[in-house]
């Protein structure tokens, strides 16, 4: 049993089906995000789960107690909005006070755990200002000391960065990892930036459509997504998907048939394959110059350099998507240039007709010991 | 020199335009208090002089001392006007401000259909009411009272001070409520600790709006409702200078400048609470 635990929930609104039957567990202590594109449903959940949108069915359990229809404050969860929600006639400090104001907190007791949570978040210089002469990243922090004052177990945050700049966000997501480490608080993270999710998560809950596409740690995602979704949601830039068609399966792997080439994925063998259209999906930072297992002739028609990296776009074979490849930053390549370029099929996804992933044969702990148990890390 | 955004620069005849669009206005609303001041500056056989002379010759101040000899009531008209005139203010601020925030707030059944009403309301002036309200006022036993010129008062100024409210508080952002929810705070709490000081600025308004209308209404409904002299309040009061004879204009206007000039010093008092941008920082725009 978890610390915070969802047991089919669902959501509607009229007849329109908003979350199709959730079920999640949180441990104690856990950072988890959830991510999805927008209308996906993130955001009703969390809310559902602070309390301020009523649950059309399923359990909400906050340790193993059933909250669905206590109020946010008996649940003992505190929430952190998106556009901050200060009270501008407020100073600083009372804005952090307010909660332990409506419990009528003794004044002295309140004025140290106020302190506290300023010390924390650097703001006991800014506690007699107001809230308008703070800057965008302040406001924030002053936000989340109003959370953290009344010591709750769960840490709700609803898109809390979306409204900074990109530098600020940086540090306020390093900040965000530091405060976390530091009350070993749960902390529930709704986010629509892959970033924010990757890099903060003890696991990311992905967010489709009102279900659960997948749940993972991080690298669990990027290395074995689950299903097409996950593949293209996670990894900047998107994953390219190729149709290619199965022509034997072996212990080795799936052997796939691209425009007359063939090459062996390494994926778990399953029977019934032989002859359907499979998606091969690899990413653009597997993608090299020169051939390799495969080998496509692309014609970039956009070039992007980043500096480390350069990216190329090309249009291939008609199907209109672009074909997306992370090159070296120095690589010698030019719009309208036809280059070769190759992919490895240790580097490859592939996905059945149901956009269902075949798992690869990646041991995740090679790659991180600490990936498939956060808490050993 | 700084020079202006480029979006209020105009050429020099835009701007004599405008300036001649200002000052045509401002003639038409101001004139009256012009010609109202100077009549009152004048001694009383001069205001029939003909021709008429705008400007007073040996003017003075006289009329502002005898009005208060020709009739002896006159301060406590004013006073019977300041007083209807802020009970009622009091009382719709009480009623409003929790009305606004729950229309402003809450979805209920019929609060369109309410608001609808409170508008249709609205378009029945008083004078149409007079008679119902009186028959009302007799058989409850309240004619020629101060409460018969307070309730009605109070009844026909509620509907506008709910709909001004209500948009303004509609303004402020719902993630403040919900704040103050997850942190524990009921609804009257919230109201009063975040919501009221927010929308401090529209409630001095809809305070400002209300004395102003309760002030202007006041002549009918003392008219209907009150015969008792120590009631009236300054819109009849000011009759009294209507003599069997003739009427002492310049009396009369003095008085009226007198008479208005508590609810101005008050309005200008209260003005100072119309702060714009109180909401700076509440969050992200």
């Amino acid at each position: 049993m978890g610390q915070l635990n969802l047991n089919r929930i669902q959501k509607f609104y009229g007849t329109y089906e908003v979350l199709k039957g959730i079920d999640l567990e949180v441990k104690n202590g856990e950072f988890v995000v959830f991510v999805g594109p927008s209308g996906c449903g993130k955001s009703t959940l969390l809310r559902m789960i602070a309390g301020l949108d009523e649950t059309s069915s399923g359990d909400i359990l906050i340790e193993g107690k059933r909250v669905n229809d206590l109020p946010p404050v008996k649940r003992g969860i505190a929430m952190v909005f998106q556009s901050y929600a200060l009270y501008p006639h407020m100073t600083v400090f009372e804005n952090i006070a307010f909660p332990l104001r409506v419990e009528k907190m003794a004044e002295e007791k309140l004025k140290a755990k106020v302190e506290h949570a300023a010390r924390i978040l650097h703001l006991d210089q800014r506690l007699q200002q107001k809230p308008g002469m703070l800057s965008g990243g302040q406001r924030q922090r002053v936000a989340i000391g109003r959370a953290i004052v009344r010591e709750p177990k769960i840490f709700l945050f609803d898109e809390p960065l979306s409204n900074l700049d990109a530098a600020l966000r940086a540090d306020m997501r390093i900040e965000l990892a530091k405060l976390h480490r530091q009350l070993q608080a749960t902390m529930i993270y709704v986010t629509h930036d892959q970033v924010e999710a990757m890099t903060m998560a003890d696991r990311i809950v992905v967010l489709n459509a009102g279900q659960i596409a997948q749940t993972g740690a991080p690298l669990e995602l990027y290395h074995k997504p689950a299903n097409t979704f996950v593949a293209g949601f996670i990894g900047n830039p998107k994953m390219n998907f190729l149709p290619v068609r199965c022509k034997g399966v072996s212990d080795a792997g799936v052997e796939v048939d691209y425009k007359g080439q063939t090459a062996v994925i390494p994926v778990a063998p399953q029977g019934g394959l032989v002859g359907r259209t499979l998606t091969l999906g690899v990413r653009p930072e597997h993608i090299t110059l020169g051939p390799g297992d495969l080998t496509l002739k692309v014609t970039p028609t956009v070039i992007e350099r980043l500096g480390a990296h350069t990216v190329a776009y090309a249009a291939i074979g008609g199907e209109g998507e672009n074909f997306c490849a992370m090159l070296p930053g120095t690589a010698a390549i030019r719009p309208e240039v036809t280059i070769q370029t190759g992919i490895q099929v240790a580097d490859c996804h592939l996905f059945d007709e149901a956009g269902i992933a075949l798992e690869r044969h990646v041991e995740l702990t090679d790659i991180d010991m600490g990936v498939l148990d956060p808490a050993a890390a | 020199m700084s020079q202006p955004a480029m979006i209020n620069r105009y050429r020099w005849h835009e701007l004599v335009a405008i300036y001649c669009g200002i000052f045509v206005f401002l003639a038409f609303i101001l004139a009256p208090f012009v010609e109202g001041f100077l009549v009152s500056l004048k001694p009383l056989g001069l205001l029939f002089s003909s021709p008429y002379k705008f400007w007073p010759e040996n003017g003075s101040f006289a009329a502002y001392k005898s009005m208060w000899v020709s009739v002896p009531g006159f301060a406590r008209y004013i006073f019977n006007s300041f007083f209807i005139s802020s009970i009622v203010t009091v009382i719709v601020l009480v009623l409003v401000v929790p009305a606004a925030y729950a229309f402003a707030r809450f979805k209920f059944r019929g609060s369109g259909a309410l608001l609808a009403a409170f508008l249709a309301v609205n378009m029945f002036s008083g004078a149409v009411l007079l008679i119902p309200l009186f028959r009302l006022m007799r058989s409850l036993g309240v004619l020629n009272t101060y409460f018969a010129m307070i309730v009605p008062g109070v009844a026909f100024l509620i509907p506008s001070a709910i709909w001004l409210l209500r948009t303004y508080m509609m303004r402020i952002p719902r993630e403040l409520d919900e704040a103050a929810f997850v942190d524990g705070a009921s609804h009257f709490y919230t109201l009063r600790r975040v919501i009221l000081p927010i929308a401090m600025p529209g409630i001095t308004v809809v305070a400002i709006t209300t004395f102003i209308g309760s002030y202007a209404q006041q002549f009918i409904f003392a008219l209907t409702f009150n015969s008792k002299t120590e009631y009236m309040p300054l819109p009849i009061g000011l009759y009294a200078y209507f003599g069997r004879q003739e009427v002492i204009w310049n009396e009369l206007m003095a008085a009226s400048f007198v008479g208005i000039a508590p609810a101005v010093i008050l309005i200008f008092l209260m003005q100072r609470y119309l702060v714009a941008g109180l909401t700076a920082g509440a969050v992200k725009q």
